[in-house]
Formats: C-alpha cells, structure tokens, sequence
C-alpha cells in the first residue's frame, strides 16, 4: 500500500490502464498541455504523447460526442470534464447517446467509455457550478455510475470503469483530490462495479451516503455517534449508484431496523429520494421508524460561504437524524 | 358537538388530578393547542391545553378542585354552536364520565413490586414491605389481572387508532401480544420495537409478574429451551466482561453502624410527612458518598487508559443502578454534592421511575463519576460489585439490619450495614480506597458531619 492523493490515485489508475491497453486514450479541455485543470493528469502528456492525451476545445457537446463515437468504434476513451455542472450542455450525449447505443442497435455497438470529473458542491463554485449530477444520471438505464470516496476505491473503481463495456459516469469532487488515503499497487488491483462497502458494521442504524459527504461529514458524525452517543452505527459507502447494491442495503437494514441516508442533493427527486424508493418495499416490515434522508437545502447553491456551508448536511443533521430514528 | 375537556392522564400512576388554576373565563375564545388551565397531578404540575378551538362555555371545576382522570373539567363551544346552549345542557353535570380508577390494589402490588425491583429503594423497610407484598399478592392477583385484562382506552392515538412501525407490528405478531396493551414511546405514541421488547404483562401495573412468579411452568425433564440474548443482554455482558477483564479489581468492605442515621431518618420523615416526602436510607448513602467522594477526588474520576489520563470532577454524577427485567440501568443523578436530602430524594425517584419506564434521555444515562449499586432491598448482607469504566469505583450496598455488635465489652444490637467499595488499581491504591471508606463512615455515623 502506498499514501497517495485522490487525484495521484486516479492518475495511477488510468495511467495503468492506458500501459495496459492501447486503446484507452485521454481527452478533455487541458488535460495535456497544462496538465489537468486539477493537475489529475500531471506527466501524462509526457508520458504518452499528444495522440492519446488529447486537449479540446471548450465544447463539451462536441469531444463527449466523439467519445460516445470512438468508444462505438472500438476505443477505450476517458472524457474528463472540469466539473459536471458543465454536463448540461451535453447531456444529449450522455443520455440519449452512450446510454441507448447499445440497445438501439440490438448489441451491435457497445459504448465503452468513461466521463469523469468533479461533481457537486465544490466550495464558493455559485449556483450554476455546483449541480450534483448524480440523480440526473443515476436514473438512466443503460448508464453506470460510479462515486468513490477514498483515494483506494477512487483508483479501484476508476480501472473498473475504463475496463467496463458500458459507459461509466465517474463522479470526483475537486475538494476531493488533495485527500489522502491508502491505495494498492497492485497492477490489477480493481473494485467491483454494483457493489457497496460496509464500512463500519453496527447494531443500530445504517448510515449510508458515497462520495464527498463521507469524508466531509458522514464520517466524523459516525465517530460521534459511536463515541460520544453509544449508537451502534453500520456505516455503507455505496460506491456505484448505478446499479445500486440493493442487497447489501437491505441485508443492513434488517438487521438494524433503521436507516438514514445522506447525500449533498436536493431531497425532492435527489438521489436519496431514489434510494429510499428501492427500499421502503424490501424493508417495511423491518422498519421500526421511517427512513430519514439528510440531503442540502432546496435552494440554489449560495457562493457565500457560510451560506453554503449551511445548506449542506452537517455533522449535527445527521447525529439528530440518526437520534430521530433511533427515538433518542 | 360541543368539545367536553377531560382531566387526562399526565403520568401512569395518576388517579386524579387537581384544577390549581385557569387560564380562561367564561365566554373566552381558545385557540387548539392553547392553554386553558394548570393541572397538579401527584408527580408535577402541567399545563392542560385545549384540543379545540372555539369558546369556552362551562367551567365544571372551580380552583382547587379534584377531578378523577376523564372526569369532565369544561367544555368548549364549537364554532356554529351557542355557548348559551352548550352551557344549559351541561348544566346538570354533563356527559363524561370518569376513567374507571384503577383499582387501589394495583397500585399498591405495583408498589411493592418497584420496591422489590429498585435495587436502591428502601433499604431499612424492605422486609416489611416484601411481607405485605407477598401476603397481598395471592388474594389480590385475580382481581387485579381481571382490570389488566380489560380492553384499553388510548389516549392520544387519535380515533382509537394505534399507531406502532411495521417491525414492532411483526415482532408483536410473532410473540402473540396484543398491540392495544402496549403503550408506545416513539413520537405521537407510535408503538416501536423497544415497547414490545420491554413489554412483560406487568408493564399492567405489576400485578402479572408478581403472580406469574410462582407459577411459572417448571421446565420438564428432557425439555431444552434456548432463548436468545435480548439486545440489552448482549449490551450488559460486552461491558461488564470488557470491564472485568481489562480493569484491575480490588475489594474493601467495611461495616457502618447506622443506628443514629435510621432514627434521624424517622425523625425528618416525620417533619417532611406534610409535604409527602419520605427519605430512604438510600439518600443519606448518596449525600454521604457524594460528600466522601469531595474530599477524596481521586474515586470520583474518570480514567482513559488510551491517554494514561485521569479527569477528577468537581461534580459528583452518582451512577445507580436500577435493575429492570431482564437487565439493568444505570440511570445517573448529577451534582449530588449541592442537593440536600429532600431533593436527592425527589429527583432518584423520578429517575428510578422513568429508568423502569425505560424512558430514560441518553444524557441521563451519561457520564457518571462514580456508581453505587444496593442490593439492601433483597437482604443481602454484602457483595461486590462490577466496576462501570471510565469510572474508577463503585460502592456495593448491602441490607441495614441489626446485627450483634461489641461496644465496649457488651454485645448489644445495632443497625449495621455493610459496603464494599471496587476500585480500578490502575488509579485507586488500596489506603486511598480506605480513606475513603473510613470518611464515609465517619459521616453516616455521624450524620451532622455533613453539615460541617
């Protein structure tokens, strides 16, 4: 095990993957001259040359078209986007193309490609950089998407998208990046799509939530619950969001009776909303109270940072909802 | 209809309640939610509020009037209606009756069995209090399981309608109980999984258990029956086996001649009859303690051997432990160093009650310094007791009783009781733990030591 950097974990991930096949290949507005917006993709240009870390121009409709497109034609291709919140303007691509080609041309194509960047609430980005795509795309047949929340899984889950035959939305968080973690060497070290992490095993209630929250708030309100209120918290970092592990979740929450979820989404439609929808069938005759859903504010993302920071769940949210279901 | 007020149920062993105060008059416009008077009932005083809006036509209790639960207290004209009417037709006393009281012999059996069940109840009466116990219990159970047996009125459920989660609706279910004798905790009264675990049939008033014991059906020859852990089982055996097995134990006892304490104790009690507070020898323990622990401030600490720190307190938080079927709690009394007798008397209580009625807050349940745990109730003469890290000592109490003591060179007979203090040796040495011991002595022996 090496410590390294979320983006150094992602960077060893498609770094490997691209030695391991040639067909995998870079693209995404400053990824190769100036070395990533983020610097995910320091050395690659070097590394690899201008034919497979390829610069774009600022038209995300138009290089993730030619992902969708080389990807039916026999590629490997890693879209980067500086931010998700961009994704607006190419969704078409994303949604009617890369999700639908195999199934419109009856299996003829496959669309093996991976869109990836940073995702949600990124600290004073303002209202219209700030979108958490999740929900957007989670809801999408024919789409996997996956949301890591450690430097490991970051680069487990990011070999497993590019070696994936169906496209891949992969969500980082450029708050992320810097966070640093233990990650596997191993060559082919990959985690597996569809499958959720039990984190923390527990008694009482199960927590789940993925990506940044975990770090940013689900985590420390973990600990505090554990230590500080003697509740026995089984912790699921969900890892893939589509598909959803819904077997885990379900296992969990017979077992503790009692489930709250956190995201940084909006409730109404967000993507705990959905989550909670898969569960409340499987579960009902296991729940001894209603399922709580620890989302952000229905309100435009605020550039203040106290306002920001107070839309968003916080560690004392999530220990109140947790106390809710829990009657303490 | 015109909305008829009723004296509600405030707490599980009120009968009636009594009208100190309105807050209206007459003719007066409420609002739902409002408060239109003050109840006393026999534990606190609350206020009653409407459930209806509209006027409030009759006011059938003056001030300072009894009224038994359900009995009629007012009623409200609803908008539509004529206060004058309303108040002509209630004029010969109105419709609502009152709540059946339970009948005195289930209070009195559910008395007796708190006392049995509260390991820190009234030490110096309890072989009195286990005799009329059990020399009530025969005649008095069949009456009693009769009223238990009765359907249940629900107060609060809207429209009769039990609320309970669908995993306590399934474990009920499984064990055959009746949804309509549990009484729920969680929020609007919903019946959840904690009120079908805690449930035995004396969550009725007592009178089951204490009839049920002796009958319980002798296991057979042959017969095997396995019985799962309860969650609070598997709780109490993680923490006592972590403690036992990481805390380094060790054992003083000493006998305390309490002789003066018992008829000083008569003596208050007699003057504190008036205001219905009884202290038990209980109390004095814990003033006692609390007063032992301030000049001995290594006992009342917490330690955290992952820092090698120990944290001494200004504040004595008494941990005492209640047993509870199947289990016990450690309900905790905070800053029993400033309380007098009365008050440590009145707020145990309350904590021993909601402790049995599980309705303990968590931080309540927090953060002791020290723990005392008796056994006095059951005439034990002395035990050890099991150490609740982080704290680092806990006083087992045993019976008051008299026993055959030397005083000069005459045996003469005193009442005695015997405690036996555990201590962590990783932060108590042995003369720190006798210090301790002999200053507790010295002070329930000599009781005005607490007021130097």
């Amino acid at each position: 095990m090496a410590v390294m950097q979320f983006k150094e974990a992602l960077r060893a991930a498609m770094t490997e993957e691209m030695e391991r096949d040639e067909n995998v290949f870079l693209m995404g507005e400053e990824v190769a001259e100036y070395n990533g917006a983020y610097k995910v993709s320091e050395g690659m240009l070097k590394q690899f040359g201008p034919k497979r870390v390829i610069d774009t121009p600022i038209s995300e409709a138009a290089f993730s078209g030619l992902g969708v497109g080389a990807a039916c034609m026999g590629l490997r291709p890693i879209i980067e986007y500086m931010s998700w919140s961009f994704t607006w303007v190419c969704i078409d691509q994303l949604v009617n193309n890369a999700a639908n080609i195999r199934y419109m041309s009856g299996g003829q194509y496959k669309c093996p490609v991976v869109f990836r960047g940073g995702n949600g609430i990124a600290h004073q980005l303002g209202a219209t950089h700030s979108h958490r795509m999740e929900s957007v795309y989670a809801r999408i047949p024919g789409l996997i998407v996956v949301a890591p929340s450690t430097p490991g899984d970051a680069k487990g889950l990011l070999k497993a998208s590019i070696r994936c035959d169906d496209p891949v939305i992969f969500l980082e968080s450029e708050k992320m990046l810097g966070e640093k973690g233990e990650v596997p060497e191993d060559k082919d070290f990959t985690l597996p799509i569809g499958v959720a992490n039990v984190e923390r095993a527990g008694a009482d209630v199960t927590v789940i939530s993925y990506g940044r929250p975990l770090q940013r708030v689900v985590r420390p309100a973990v600990e505090a619950l554990v230590n500080d209120h003697g509740i026995d918290v089984e912790l699921i970092d969900l890892r893939t969001l589509r598909p959803l592990d819904l077997e885990t979740l379900v296992a969990s929450i017979k077992k503790t009776n009692r489930c709250v979820i956190v995201d940084e989404d909006w409730g109404y439609c967000g993507m705990g909303a959905g989550i909670l929808f898969k569960l409340q069938k499987p579960c009902f005759d296991y729940l001894d109270a209603p399922i709580e859903y620890v989302h952000s504010d229905e309100i435009p993302v605020p550039f203040n940072h106290y306002l920001e920071e107070a839309m968003m769940p916080s560690v004392d949210r999530i220990v109140s909802a947790v106390k809710e279901v829990c009657y303490r | 209809m015109p909305s008829e007020i009723t004296m509600p149920q405030l707490s599980d062993t009120m009968t009636e309640g009594t009208l100190v105060k309105w807050k209206k008059k007459e003719g007066d416009k409420v609002a739902s939610g409002e408060e239109i008077a003050e109840v006393e009932t026999d534990k606190a005083t609350m206020p009653m509020e409407a459930f209806d809006a509209g006027t409030l036509a009759v006011m059938a209790i003056a001030e300072g009037g009894k009224v038994p639960v359900g009995g009629l207290v007012g009623v409200i004209a609803l908008a539509g209606e004529k206060v004058d009417e309303v108040k002509k037709k209630y004029a010969g006393g109105g419709t609502a009756k009152p709540q059946e009281a339970k009948t005195p012999v289930i209070e009195k059996v559910a008395d007796q069995q708190s006392y049995v069940v509260a390991s820190h109840g009234e030490i110096h009466e309890t072989g009195a209090d286990m005799h009329n116990a059990s020399r009530g219990t025969e005649q008095e159970v069949a009456a009693a399981t009769a009223v238990v047996d009765a359907p249940v009125v629900h107060h609060g459920n809207g429209g009769g309608r039990v609320f309970v989660s669908p995993l306590a609706r399934r474990i009920a279910e499984d064990k055959k109980i009746d949804l309509g004798q549990l009484k729920g905790t969680g929020p609007g009264g919903r019946i959840v999984q904690k009120d079908v675990l805690a449930y035995t049939p004396a969550d009725n008033g007592g009178a089951k258990v204490a009839a049920a014991q002796p009958l319980a059906a002798p296991m057979t020859s042959g017969q095997k029956t396995v019985i799962a852990m309860t969650k609070m089982r598997v709780a109490i055996a993680t923490a006592l086996q972590r403690s036992k097995q990481n805390v380094p134990h060790f054992y003083e006892s000493i006998d305390i001649d309490v002789e003066d304490l018992s008829k000083l104790r008569e003596r208050l009690n007699a003057k504190l009859e008036k205001e219905k507070v009884r202290l038990s020898i209980a109390d004095f323990i814990s003033k006692g303690v609390a007063a032992a622990l301030l000049r001995h401030p290594v006992l009342n600490s917490r330690f955290d051997a992952s820092k090698n720190e120990v944290t001494q307190y200004g504040d004595v938080n008494l941990g005492l432990a209640v047993s509870i079927p199947d289990g016990l709690i450690v309900p905790v009394l905070r800053g029993v160093q400033g309380m007098g007798l009365k008050e440590i008397r009145q707020r145990s209580v309350d904590l021993y009650d909601r402790a049995r009625a599980q309705r303990l807050k968590r931080e309540e349940q927090s953060e002791a310094t020290f723990t005392i745990s008796s056994l006095g109730s059951f005439g034990i003469r002395e035990f050890s007791a099991i150490i609740n890290p982080p704290e680092v000592g806990i006083l087992a109490v045993g019976a008051a009783e008299k026993r055959a003591v030397v005083r000069g060179d005459a045996i003469v007979a005193r009442t005695m009781m015997t405690v036996t203090l555990s201590c962590d040796h990783r932060v108590v040495d042995g003369a720190t733990a006798a210090d301790f011991l002999k200053t507790l002595k010295e002070i329930l022996e000599e009781p005005a030591m607490l007021l130097v």
